[in-house]
């Protein structure tokens, strides 16, 4: 479409200029009717309205006419998004956003409905009469366009929602944290300070899950801090926004503290668990080492033994066989004796 | 890391004053003329801070060189000027533990109390002296120190068991020689005993 109005403004249409005079000079209350609407709401209309049918120019103005709405809506929305950009915890404009919400969701419909109802018209006119192609291409372009227009509008509108949602929460969230918390003062300890307002949302979760040896004073705080916000009187909001950031990193302090050590304490008795269990595999397996020594000595034991006794046999046989040796000893000599006698 | 004093108050937050119920300090390392003059201040800013208290919180003040924290619960409050050292955790166990053993042994006479009340209460004298080392008033912190010693002496026995350990591979190794030492012995002893038909 973008590239098909690229080329028709090179196009020569000297003679669609006439035309339109032509149909000007016709319908002039109507013609002058149609171009201030449309060329106003339209910042992005390049062609006149073509034709000297009444009911294109009928159209064209319906069509700056949304055009137009849709304008005013963008705006509308842009507002509604710096609102929501803008909440804080103080003067929550809620009521403003709200109204302003249904009054953008309202035009949306409208211009969605007046949008159906230009096509609509324009398929009934191009129905019933013959109208050149350029007509209808035109025609189709700005239905085309108008609807991206407010397609683009409708999903920044819920951009817009999604992020005053998400800023709710936090709102939300900040506020049960403060409501929580007993108020920190670190550098004048004589402001005077005071209880906190009541809060808008009377459910509050249960505060400090963690098990503290005093759980009694837990639970305790729950039922009178409830009765003190109920008694509180109403603050200023802006001296509670300090206190209560004050109070968050106190309280918050206190409790992450305990259930820190108490987690520390945890840690530290797993690994005295893993310690002693290491401990007892060590001494498991020096237990069989010992049992392998011992089996080692016995061996030696017993080796020393037999040869002990060897020694002893072999001590007793040598001691025995004298006899023997004597003879051996005989046998010797007499030997010598044959040598002697040889040499002699 | 030191207690200077503690205190115990009526809260009231209709009333401008807390009430004075029980008051504890240690002002011995102070000169003895200042003794006076930080009893009064202890009082003074006691009362101060308890009266800014809100039922059931807790909180702490940076006044001067000390830290005040301050509990307060159904408008009984414990007050307690400590040194910056000292764990806010245990101070506030300790907070607790005051009040607790006050509703124990006073129950609610305390309630009715309109102006300071001027009797020691000696459980507070102890107290101070006891929980002087906050590992007394903060069981976890207890805890933990103990733990940690257990841990240090399973690491020094973890040691010990390891050098046992190679003390014992050693004497493996030096009996399975002394086995095989023996063995050879036996066997020589043998072949001699065997081949001594001659001679």
């Amino acid at each position: 479409m973008q590239a098909r109005h690229g080329q028709s403004s090179y196009r020569d249409r000297t003679d669609e200029f006439f035309g339109i005079v032509e149909s000007l000079r016709r319908s002039i209350a109507p013609a002058a009717a149609n171009n201030v609407p449309y060329g106003g709401g339209g910042g992005v209309k390049r062609e006149d309205p073509r034709s000297a049918a009444a009911n294109q120019s009928e159209f064209s103005k319906r069509a700056g006419l949304i055009g137009l709405a849709i304008h005013q809506t963008s705006q509308k929305l842009s507002k509604l998004a710096q609102l929501a950009k803008r909440s804080s915890v103080f003067d929550d404009p809620t009521r403003e956003i709200q109204e302003l919400t249904v009054v953008i969701k309202q035009e949306i419909s409208g211009l969605n409905g007046a949008l159906l109802d230009l096509q609509a018209v324009r398929n009934s006119h191009n129905d019933e009469r013959n109208i050149s192609r350029d007509t209808t291409t035109h025609s189709a372009t700005v239905v085309d366009d108008l609807k991206n227009r407010l397609m683009d509008t409708t999903k920044e509108f819920k951009d817009v929602l999604t992020l005053r949602t998400e800023n709710m929460k936090i709102q939300e969230d900040r506020m049960k944290k403060f409501s929580k918390i007993s108020s920190k003062e670190s550098a004048n300890p004589f402001v005077r300070q005071r209880p906190l307002a009541s809060k808008p949302s009377p459910s509050q979760p249960a505060p400090l899950p963690w098990a503290n040896d005093s759980s009694s004073s837990s639970s305790s705080q729950i039922v009178p801090r409830r009765q003190g916000e109920a008694e509180s009187s109403p603050l200023l909001q802006q001296s509670q926004q300090q206190q209560q950031q004050q109070m968050v990193p106190l309280q918050d302090t206190y409790m992450q503290s305990r259930a820190e050590a108490l987690h520390n304490v945890e840690s530290t008795i797993h690994e005295l668990g893993n310690i002693f269990t290491q401990l007892a595999t060590m001494v498991s397996q020096q237990g069989e080492i010992a049992i392998r020594i011992d089996q080692n000595m016995e061996d030696t034991l017993a080796n020393v033994e037999g040869a002990q006794s060897q020694l002893a046999r072999y001590l007793n046989s040598i001691s025995s066989n004298r006899w023997l040796m004597i003879k051996i000893f005989f046998v010797l000599i007499a030997f010598l004796m044959v040598f002697l006698f040889f040499v002699a | 890391m030191k207690i200077t004093a503690l205190l115990v108050l009526k809260a009231a937050p209709e009333t401008s004053d807390p009430v004075i119920l029980a008051n504890a300090s240690d002002v011995s390392h102070f000169g003895y003329f200042q003794r006076s003059s930080v009893k009064e201040f202890v009082v003074f800013v006691g009362r101060t801070v308890a009266s800014r208290t809100p039922p059931s919180q807790r909180q702490s003040v940076q006044h001067e060189e000390y830290k005040v924290h301050a509990y307060n619960r159904n408008g009984l409050c414990a007050v307690g000027f400590m040194d910056d050292h000292y764990p806010v955790r245990s101070a506030f166990s300790l907070l607790n533990q005051v009040i607790d053993e006050y509703q124990k042994s006073f129950g609610e006479s305390w309630k009715s109390a309109k102006e300071d009340s001027t009797q020691p209460w000696p459980y507070l004298a102890e107290a101070l002296t006891k929980f002087q080392d906050p590992a007394e008033a903060d069981k976890l912190l207890k805890i933990q120190r103990e733990l940690d010693e257990t841990k240090i002496i399973l690491h020094k026995t973890i040691d010990s068991v390891l050098a046992r350990g190679e003390k014992l591979d050693s004497l493996v190794e030096k009996s399975s020689d002394l086995s095989m030492a023996s063995q050879m012995f036996y066997k020589q002893a043998k072949k001699t005993n065997s081949c001594c038909t001659i001679l």
